[in-house]
């Protein structure tokens, strides 16, 4: 089963609207509750005092996600950095996409970028178990300055080909004039989310920001990142990266290691 | 899917982590082997009513994980060396080469020499407790598992004190670089400025602490890096000097001319730079991949400000004789650096000197309230004091209990004393630290698994606890009688107000 994970800064009072409860309805969902903390505070010290407030916020928005459709759990991080955190908890529980949380009615028409080096083969898997035989409307999007339009207008057609035969409603959108972002921007109105793909971390995302935050915040609406598949190892920890993706199995974690004295 | 399912029961559980990062840290594990003796579940209360907190928890390279909730891993072995590195260098670069030259000749390069053994011996038995117990508390946390609750209060409450003293020694020493800058631009005040302008900063970086949710740990890699690179430049430059390839040749002087005893009262005096390594336990909570970094961290910071302050006494008392050097006080280094370099040298040693002095300050006021919110943890100070505030995220009472007796003892600029007492308080610490290693050894608890064990166990522990005492008798009486006193009381704060808790084994 597809599970996405929902980050949720759960002691800022911020909550998940339930247009995009609904729309995680067909999938598994695991409640990321957070809490950042300036370097300041140990995170044991944040933990006395707020655990309990933050656990019941959490239990009570994963049993409005149960209630939705999917199975949910939550899990409750504090930490000092909240990529970090994100991105390990992806790993653990295998999401296959997080979310950014934005206001949203219910969801009749979500907008998916393909634009860019993005891979476009589990961006269209993934729509296709969220929409399920829900009567939610796709628009295929892609942005260029020139360069290879019909490349890109080949990509957004047999995108929406393989939708359709998945009985999608599913229309391409393909924007030749301004910058991509601008683009993006104005056709994501009249959607109510918006599903992109993860990108590799560039200059422009250290000095702007996440491209999917950014999309966020210019849009309102939420929007649903699917995940890049790890692309072998050039990882910085090593070897912590190909556990990740399994996830915990039974009661033997107290074995596992082979730690030498 | 199934709507039932608990929190837990589906991917990858709290208290599950990943297969094959766990370390096998499965403290208090009740379904896990049945509690040992030493382990005592119950660790009485205080006065007030209050239990230490204690609780099953997992660590793995990356979190903590405990009952409902986990605590991310963040800071990166460069971090852990800039916190090591950072809180060392402004003492024992930028403020002790003329105060040693003055009481032990050329010599004083042997005693930052012995300075640095000891810590290394330290360090070493140090670094496997705290891959043994990777959490926030550091020594203290060490000593009251290994050795109960009485030393344990006595070791926490005084390195309270301790940090409170090396805080305040670090803010004199910038008021002295902050009036040589000042001299440097052309306005010359006079050393009267040097308490009022410390106790300023003092007070700035307390409230910078409380309200500050930026993240000054990136700009504390960034000032270290800068630091290290102007030493390097100096150091090369002052050695090839030194050693008679460029410039004049300086007049040989007498290596030790007070004789051997200086050489050992000075190595009592500038321990204060080698405190900072301990400060890397304090956060070992938050270390990622705590059994490889906080080792590393922890020794390598010392090999790393032991070498820098062998060489820049070396490099200092061949600029100057050591007589010459001693007169010029605190900010002597300026003059070296003018005396190599012209006056490009002396600016470089003035902004490195406010720098480090700075971020020493700063790295060990953040110590000090993760010193005090460890024992508050453990019901020996009341819970408040590791109280959050809302507004801001940070602990304001303990940054406050931290920054509050800095500010007293900042007033009287006694710069030799407050030095140290800070030693005092810590060699204490670092003594009982090898003798908890050795206890816990001996009888080595279940739970007890570090993932670094000391080379040459039991002799280096046994010479670690043996050199950190001694050098606690090379200090000034003074400075002897304060230290004894704030342990005293220590112990007298304990057995009034937490006289039932114990914390032996209880992790």
């Amino acid at each position: 089963m597809t599970r996405v994970l929902v980050p949720l800064a759960v002691l800022e009072g911020e909550s998940v609207s339930l247009g995009l409860m609904d729309l995680l309805g067909t999938v598994d969902v695991t409640v990321l509750g957070y809490h950042v903390l300036p370097e300041q505070t140990p995170p044991d010290q944040a933990r006395l005092q707020y655990e309990e407030r933050a656990t019941e916020a959490l239990e009570d928005v994963t049993q409005e996600f149960r209630a939705a459709g999917g199975a949910a759990d939550y899990r409750l991080v504090f930490t000092g950095d909240r990529d970090q955190t994100v991105n390990r908890i992806a790993d653990e529980t295998d999401s296959r996409a997080f979310t950014v949380l934005g206001a949203t009615g219910e969801v009749d028409r979500v907008l998916v970028v393909l634009t860019g080096d993005v891979a476009v083969d589990d961006i269209l898997a993934f729509v296709t178990e969220l929409v399920g035989d829900r009567a939610i409307g796709v628009t295929l999007f892609a942005a260029t300055r020139g360069n290879d339009p019909e490349g890109l207008r080949e990509r957004l057609g047999s995108a929406a080909e393989r939708l359709g035969a998945e009985g999608i409603d599913a229309t391409t959108d393909l924007a030749t004039e301004g910058g991509p972002f601008e683009a993006l921007v104005t056709a994501a109105a009249g959607h109510d989310a918006v599903v992109m793909g993860e990108r590799a971390p560039s200059l422009r995302s250290l000095l702007f920001g996440e491209e999917s935050e950014r999309v966020a915040s210019e849009t309102v609406g939420p929007v649903l990142v699917v995940r890049r598949r790890e692309q072998g190892g050039d990882g910085d920890e090593g070897d912590s990266e190909s556990e990740g993706a399994t996830p915990a199995d039974g009661e033997s974690e107290d074995e596992t290691d082979g730690d030498d004295a | 899917m199934d709507g039932e399912v608990r929190c837990g029961e589906n991917g990858a559980p709290p208290l599950r982590a990943p297969a094959g990062t766990v370390r096998r840290h499965m403290w208090l594990a009740r379904d896990v082997s049945p509690v040992s003796s030493d382990a005592p579940l119950a660790g009485g209360t205080n006065v007030e009513g209050e239990a230490p907190v204690a609780e099953e928890t997992v660590e793995t390279d990356e979190a903590t994980i405990t009952d409902d909730a986990e605590l991310e891993r963040t800071l990166s072995l460069g971090g852990g060396l800039a916190i090591g590195i950072g809180t060392m260098i402004g003492a024992g670069i930028f403020v002790f080469p003329g105060l040693a030259a003055g009481e032990a000749g050329p010599a004083a390069a042997g005693s930052f020499a012995i300075g640095a053994v000891v810590a290394l011996l330290v360090a070493l038995p140090a670094s496997e407790l705290a891959t043994a117990m990777p959490k926030s508390g550091g020594g203290y946390y060490f000593i009251s598992r290994g050795l109960g609750a009485l030393p344990g209060a006595v070791v926490g409450l005084s390195l309270w004190f301790g940090l409170v003293f090396a805080t305040a020694f670090y803010l004199v020493g910038f008021g002295f670089y902050a009036v040589d800058t000042l001299a440097e631009v052309g306005v010359t005040v006079g050393s009267d400025l040097v308490v009022p302008i410390a106790l300023v900063f003092g007070v700035g970086f307390t409230v910078l602490n409380v309200t500050g949710t930026e993240n000054a740990a990136k700009l504390q890699n960034g000032v270290v890096a800068l630091l290290l690179s102007i030493l390097v430049v100096f150091l090369t430059y002052g050695g090839i000097d030194a050693l008679g390839l460029v410039g004049e040749p300086s007049a040989p002087e007498e290596f030790a001319p007070f004789g051997t005893v200086p050489i050992l009262t000075t190595a009592a005096l500038v321990f204060t730079s080698y405190l900072g390594f301990a400060q890397v336990a304090t956060v070992a909570g938050e270390m990622k991949q705590p059994g490889r970094n906080l080792p590393l961290a922890m020794v390598g910071s010392v090999l790393i400000v032991g070498v820098l302050y062998v060489a820049t006494v070396f490099v200092a008392t061949s600029a100057f004789g050591s007589g010459t050097l001693a007169s010029l006080g605190e900010t002597a280094m300026v003059e070296v650096g003018r005396h190599y370099l012209g006056t490009g040298g002396a600016v470089a040693i003035v902004f490195g000197g406010l720098l480090a002095t700075m971020s020493s300050a700063n790295a060990s006021i953040l110590s000090t309230s993760r010193a005090i919110y460890a024992v508050s943890r453990d019901a020996l100070l009341p819970r408040y004091a590791s109280r959050i505030n809302l507004r801001y995220g940070t602990p304001h009472v303990a940054l406050g209990l931290a920054g509050g007796p800095v500010l007293v003892l900042v007033a009287t600029g006694e710069v030799e004393v407050l030095a140290e007492v800070a030693s005092f308080l810590h060699l204490v610490m670092y003594g009982l630290l090898c003798v908890a290693l050795v206890a816990l050894r001996r009888d080595e608890p279940e739970w007890y698994d570090p993932d670094f064990r000391v080379p040459g166990y039991p002799f280096v522990p046994v010479l670690g606890a043996l050199a950190s005492f001694a050098l606690v008798g090379f200090m000034q009486p003074l400075s002897q009688v304060i230290g004894v006193v704030i342990m005293l009381a220590s112990a007298g704060w304990y057995y009034y107000y937490a006289g039932d808790v114990t914390l032996k084994g209880k992790l």
